[in-house]
């Protein structure tokens, strides 16, 4: 006889969910489809960044300067994966809806949540296949990276975890944004507008507002496109992962709160709000954590070690005044090569942008315009310079301090490489679309059937 | 209407009772004011013609629809909503989960989910007539395979009460009589079931008990024989008194 007891959701084992989500997601044409069209993608650009990449190393040769402008994370790594970033703005929506959009469509969600798990469980393991068919979908960006190591590339390991590392959290941002349009559609179809609305929608802001000042740049900065920028930079941003974290998170959580069918709108509503705040003080906090680490081989994102220990030594605020408009192009190489620097090594920096388009327009009229104003403690100097070694020997003689001396044999020397992969277009376009599709092929096998099974058994 | 006598009847043995269940979709009523209870082990049909307000009342109960007024108690004690999941089981009408999977592996992630032996999920394929088609995908099984499969899946659950919709629909008057004798003998183990029916036969040869609904409303609640004394229908099948009560 039955015991009446309720059956208790926390004995529930995780296994057999995961595997099933997995199990979906592999299933599905979404995947296999999008493994097949980034394979060429992928090869193109990574077959013409070797190319270009080749040129300048045969014109570096005989000159140990320009050879040293030579980095394999600018040639080659971040054009290669700029296809995949592409690709999974444009097709990942599509893989990661169908972790729930299938569900959703054939009723299976109706079964589903009432399986003993609680919904942040549920969207826990969706999340975790879209992780696996991230991952999957990375395979022939990874294999171009092996590619080049294997004709003689040079890879730095920090540079490549570390891009690696942020097209994965924005790969995840994408799966989690989807997953939440999913969550509230009611079709594949219109989780798929939403979904493409805010990726494209933020890519395009990010084109349209490049370069403007004031409220446009702010809403420039909240493009999902400025998460891999640091990343594609060289640079671990702490606070850029906390966000990233942070908004994922709290995707994940709005789509648990929405996913379960039986709760009012209302009272999804009200649930919500704490996620939604929750989601916002971390994006916010997120902004005030200026801790970066520059992973690149060449310390592009840094002056000279000495610099670096001398600059972080300087406790009193500095406030830079910059008399140039955003656009300005001096404004950039500015940023660039000065500002970016000292404000990661400078532990209190203030930077004022004093210019605007207007000033640059009426300039003839406008003597301050391209001033850069050092204010250091009581004392003050202008500047024109947009390069570190005019400003640093400003900067010390403002603090008082002796500018350190050149430390030798650190120099980055570059890694030219003449090579050529055009070869390897058969690999894109031939070899591993052929693996991608034995593989899919593989996983639409009918099961094993025990014979147990088959003739039946007495419980 | 709700009849207090017969509650009171199976108060001893009463397993899951329902209070005053409402539901109103954009401001018409789904179901008003449903009440009803049901004991061990028992069959209870609700039966109605289609827009009578029965899967509404199924997806209300289960705690798959938001409900505006109402109550459930399980054994004597209230079972609010975020909680039905762990008493009842719902096997909604005119789905196909999973569709490009393999029915084997459909079956397979519920008994791995509710720890299930290979023998149990082996006498549940048998018993329900999955065995021809478990290496067929979801998607390509007819739509009687469609209900067998889920009734399956229904069965590898644990929970004490099952609630189906539609269960025969799809089903010839064979595989009706034997999908009947399945959940006959569930029941005689002590499983209890809810079955939203609209064909009035079908209904009377698999249930205990009947909840007839039209509406939105309760009509007549009880056995064949109460409801014939009811209607004054000696001898009246369940299309007969249906119709007197509607």
């Amino acid at each position: 006889m039955r015991s009446h007891e309720p059956y208790r959701a926390r004995q529930a084992p995780l296994a057999p969910l995961l595997a099933k989500e997995l199990a979906e997601i592999v299933c599905g044409r979404a995947l296999w489809t999008m493994l097949l069209l980034v394979c060429p993608l992928i090869g193109y650009s990574f077959v013409q960044a070797v190319s270009l990449y080749g040129e300048a190393s045969a014109s570096a040769q005989q000159s140990p300067v320009l050879a040293a402008s030579l980095s394999p994370l600018d040639g080659i790594l971040v054009p290669t994966f700029g296809s995949f970033y592409v690709a999974v703005t444009l097709l990942f929506p599509f893989v990661a809806i169908r972790v729930l959009g299938q569900e959703k469509e054939s009723g299976a969600l109706s079964l589903l949540v009432q399986l003993p798990y609680r919904s942040s469980t549920l969207i826990l393991a969706k999340l975790t296949a879209v992780l696996a068919a991230w991952t999957l979908v990375s395979i022939p960006a990874l294999s171009a990276l092996a590619i080049w190591a294997m004709i003689g590339g040079h890879l730095a390991a920090s540079e490549t975890v570390n891009l690696l590392f942020g097209h994965l959290l924005y790969g995840l941002l994408v799966g989690a944004i989807a997953l939440f349009a999913a969550t509230i559609a009611d079709s594949s179809a219109t989780a798929a507008i939403i979904a493409l609305a805010v990726t494209i929608g933020s890519w395009v802001l990010d084109f349209t507002l490049a370069g403007h000042s004031g409220v446009a740049a702010f809403v420039a900065q909240l493009s999902l496109t400025q998460v891999l920028r640091p990343f594609e930079q060289g640079l671990f941003s702490a606070g850029l992962v906390l966000g990233g974290t942070g908004a994922i998170a709290g995707l994940s959580a709005l789509a648990s709160v929405w996913l379960l069918p039986g709760v009012a709108t209302q009272t999804k509503c009200i649930r919500s709000v704490p996620c939604v705040l929750a989601t916002l003080l971390t994006l916010g906090l997120s902004t005030q954590i200026r801790q970066t680490i520059d992973v690149t081989e060449d310390r592009r994102n840094s002056f000279p070690a000495a610099d670096q220990r001398l600059l972080a030594t300087l406790r009193l605020p500095l406030i830079i005044k910059v008399y140039l408009a955003p656009e300005d192009p001096r404004y950039g190489d500015l940023q660039r090569n000065v500002l970016a620097k000292l404000d990661r090594a400078m532990p209190n920096v203030l930077i004022v942008l004093a210019g605007s388009r207007r000033d640059a327009a009426s300039r003839p009229a406008n003597d301050t315009y391209g001033e850069i104003e050092y204010s250091y403690g009581t004392r003050s100097d202008v500047s024109r310079s947009t390069s570190p070694r005019e400003v640093l020997p400003l900067l010390y003689a403002l603090a008082g301090v002796q500018p350190p001396a050149a430390a030798p044999g650190d120099a980055y020397p570059g890694y030219p490489l003449v090579a050529t992969a055009d070869a390897t277009l058969f690999w894109f376009i031939g070899g591993l679309p052929l693996l991608i599709a034995g593989a899919w092929w593989w996983s639409r096998r009918p099961p094993v059937i025990s014979l147990f099974t088959c003739k039946g058994a007495q419980p | 209407m709700i009849f207090a006598d017969d509650a009171a009847r199976n108060s001893s043995r009463e397993l899951l009772r329902v209070e005053n269940l409402a539901k109103r979709y954009d401001g018409e009523t789904a179901i008003a004011r449903v009440s009803f209870s049901i004991a061990a082990g028992e069959i209870l049909g609700i039966v109605g013609p289609n827009g009578a307000g029965k899967t509404t009342l199924l997806e209300v109960l289960a705690g798959l629809l938001p409900a505006e007024q109402g109550v459930a108690f399980w054994c004597g004690e209230e079972l609010p909503q975020q909680r039905r999941k762990e008493a009842l089981f719902y096997l909604p009408d005119g789905i196909r989960p999973y569709q490009d999977r393999f029915a084997i592996d459909v079956m397979t992630f519920f008994a791995r989910v509710y720890k299930r032996t290979e023998a149990q999920v082996a006498a549940t394929i048998a018993s329900v007539g999955l065995t021809p088609v478990l290496g067929k995908r979801v998607h390509a099984l007819s739509k009687g395979f469609s209900r067998r499969l889920l009734l399956g899946l229904g069965l590898l659950t644990p929970h004490d009460v099952l609630v189906m919709d539609e269960p025969f629909d799809g089903f010839d008057i064979r595989q009706t009589r034997a999908i009947i004798d399945v959940i006959r003998q569930e029941a005689a183990r002590g499983r209890t079931f809810i079955l939203a029916i609209h064909q009035l036969a079908d209904a009377e040869r698999a249930c205990d008990r009947f909840l007839l609904l039209a509406g939105g409303k309760v009509r007549g609640i009880g056995t064949l024989g109460e409801l014939r004394a009811k209607t004054a229908l000696a001898g009246g099948s369940l299309e007969e008194i249906f119709l007197a009560l509607t």
